[in-house]
């Protein structure tokens, strides 16, 4: 049995395995990561803010506020609320304080090959202090954890230096992004 | 974001020859290379590495000399209209012997996956883990194909059925849909199958109230896709890949 895997919380320097109990043919290959995310689970708990990566708690209706407060159309929640459950992976931090979300990510997708990050926002109140990194630095660990390696999202053009640190690229090899538009069908 | 504008799509022709020869030749294919680096050009197949597959069918359907069998589709869609039913025969003709052959658009997402598997052969795309790409059309939203049916005269009930074209798309069934995926059969090509098949992937999906319909087209199929209704970078807004391999 081949066990491989990256462990995520820091091992002691040492690590002593005994071979009697394991099986002869045990491998182990630990990688200790040196910095994983920007920052860490433990500093933004210690600031107040929880990570949650269900919808079980998550009020839809703050949500929507937060989407309307970033210049997303007001959407239906009823409608929020199915796009949800449709998600393969969604991330959202909660200020322990409010009880309130303050920042918000999600990924649809195949679950094989290709994810597609969207409504990424960060309650204003909340900006520039890092939770948008902290959302996104998760939400794609999430993703090639389940080894989807072909990830995608549309930038609003002010935001793509947000998204270039984060390891993103846009029009890689000419590739262009493109909408459906219902007003432009067939216009040649 | 959902739009509420009234959609009123051009309508559907496929105008196509009834000549047996099929046109192969300066036709370009554009493989879905997710996972794998750039795969070597095949003889009179072009190969492009990209991120999403795509299938030119601009100069498709005009072809001199041919007695063209057109069938129109009904053209407007509104909120009254039936739901679209699952099968749709793009292409009717009947062949001097007699045989009946049907090109059949499905959005009921049918698919044999050796069958795609020996499609994906075709155009030249790497091999994928058929267990992935099993769990890939599982968790699409929408898998949509092209089939050639052969009815040949006098055989009762021995049809012959070929996946010729495929499109996918993925969903989170309220908002947002993305198409990937897209292939046609070589020897189909050059007829406007592509183009519609993909048109009528975005009728279903738009008729189910997915407003935002996107995908990432490769620089040489911009202008096939615009002439679909795509608009590349709307207000600005770009896509953008994480670390991309090519």
């Amino acid at each position: 049995m081949l066990l491989h895997g990256i462990i995520s919380t820091p091992l002691p320097s040492s690590i002593r395995l005994k071979s009697s109990n394991y099986p002869q043919n045990l491998t182990i290959t630990a990688q200790i990561p040196t910095k994983k995310f920007s920052i860490s689970d433990q500093d933004l708990e210690s600031r107040g803010f929880n990570l949650r990566r269900s919808i079980s708690d998550l009020n839809l209706d703050h949500l929507n506020s937060i989407f309307v407060a970033v210049g997303f159309p007001r959407r239906d929640t009823k409608k929020i609320r199915v796009a949800l459950e449709n998600t393969d992976s969604l991330l959202w931090i909660e200020y322990s304080k409010t009880e309130r979300p303050v920042a918000f990510a999600r990924a649809t997708g195949d679950g094989v090959f290709n994810a597609i990050i969207w409504d990424v926002v960060v309650d204003p109140s909340f900006q520039g202090i890092g939770l948008g990194k902290a959302v996104m630095e998760r939400l794609v660990e999430e993703l090639l954890q389940k080894g989807i390696t072909n990830i995608a999202l549309y930038s609003e053009p002010r935001v793509l230096g947000f998204y270039r640190p984060l390891g993103f690229a846009a029009d890689p090899d000419g590739i262009r992004g493109m909408v459906y538009s219902r007003k432009q069908k067939n216009r040649k | 974001m959902p739009t509420n504008a009234i959609f009123t799509p051009s309508s559907l022709c496929v105008v196509h020859s009834i000549s047996c020869q099929f046109q192969v030749s300066n036709q370009l294919l554009f493989p879905y290379n997710p996972n794998f680096g750039f795969v070597g050009a095949r003889k009179k197949i072009k190969v492009f590495p990209l991120k999403a597959s795509f299938w030119d069918s601009i100069r498709s359907g005009f072809l001199k000399n041919n007695t063209a069998q057109v069938i129109e589709l009904p053209s407007k869609l509104s909120e009254e209209e039936e739901p679209l039913p699952k099968e749709i025969v793009l292409i009717e003709k009947t062949q001097p012997d007699g045989t009946i052959e049907q090109i059949i658009f499905s959005s009921g997402g049918d698919v044999d996956i050796y069958h795609l598997q020996a499609l994906c052969d075709k155009v030249g795309w790497p091999r994928r883990p058929l267990s992935k790409v099993a769990a890939a059309l599982k968790n699409s939203y929408m898998v949509a194909t092209l089939h050639c049916i052969k009815k040949l005269p006098g055989t009762e009930g021995n049809d012959q059925k070929e996946l010729i074209g495929m499109a996918r798309a993925t969903s989170d069934h309220a908002f947002n849909a993305t198409i990937w995926d897209v292939l046609v059969d070589p020897c189909y090509q050059g007829q406007g199958l592509g183009k519609a098949l993909v048109e009528q992937l975005i009728r279903a999906l738009l008729q189910r109230d997915i407003g935002n319909i996107t995908l990432f087209a490769d620089s040489q199929v911009v202008d096939f896709y615009k002439n679909l209704g795509f608009e590349s970078d709307p207000e600005g807004i770009k896509g953008m890949f994480w670390y991309p391999r090519h």
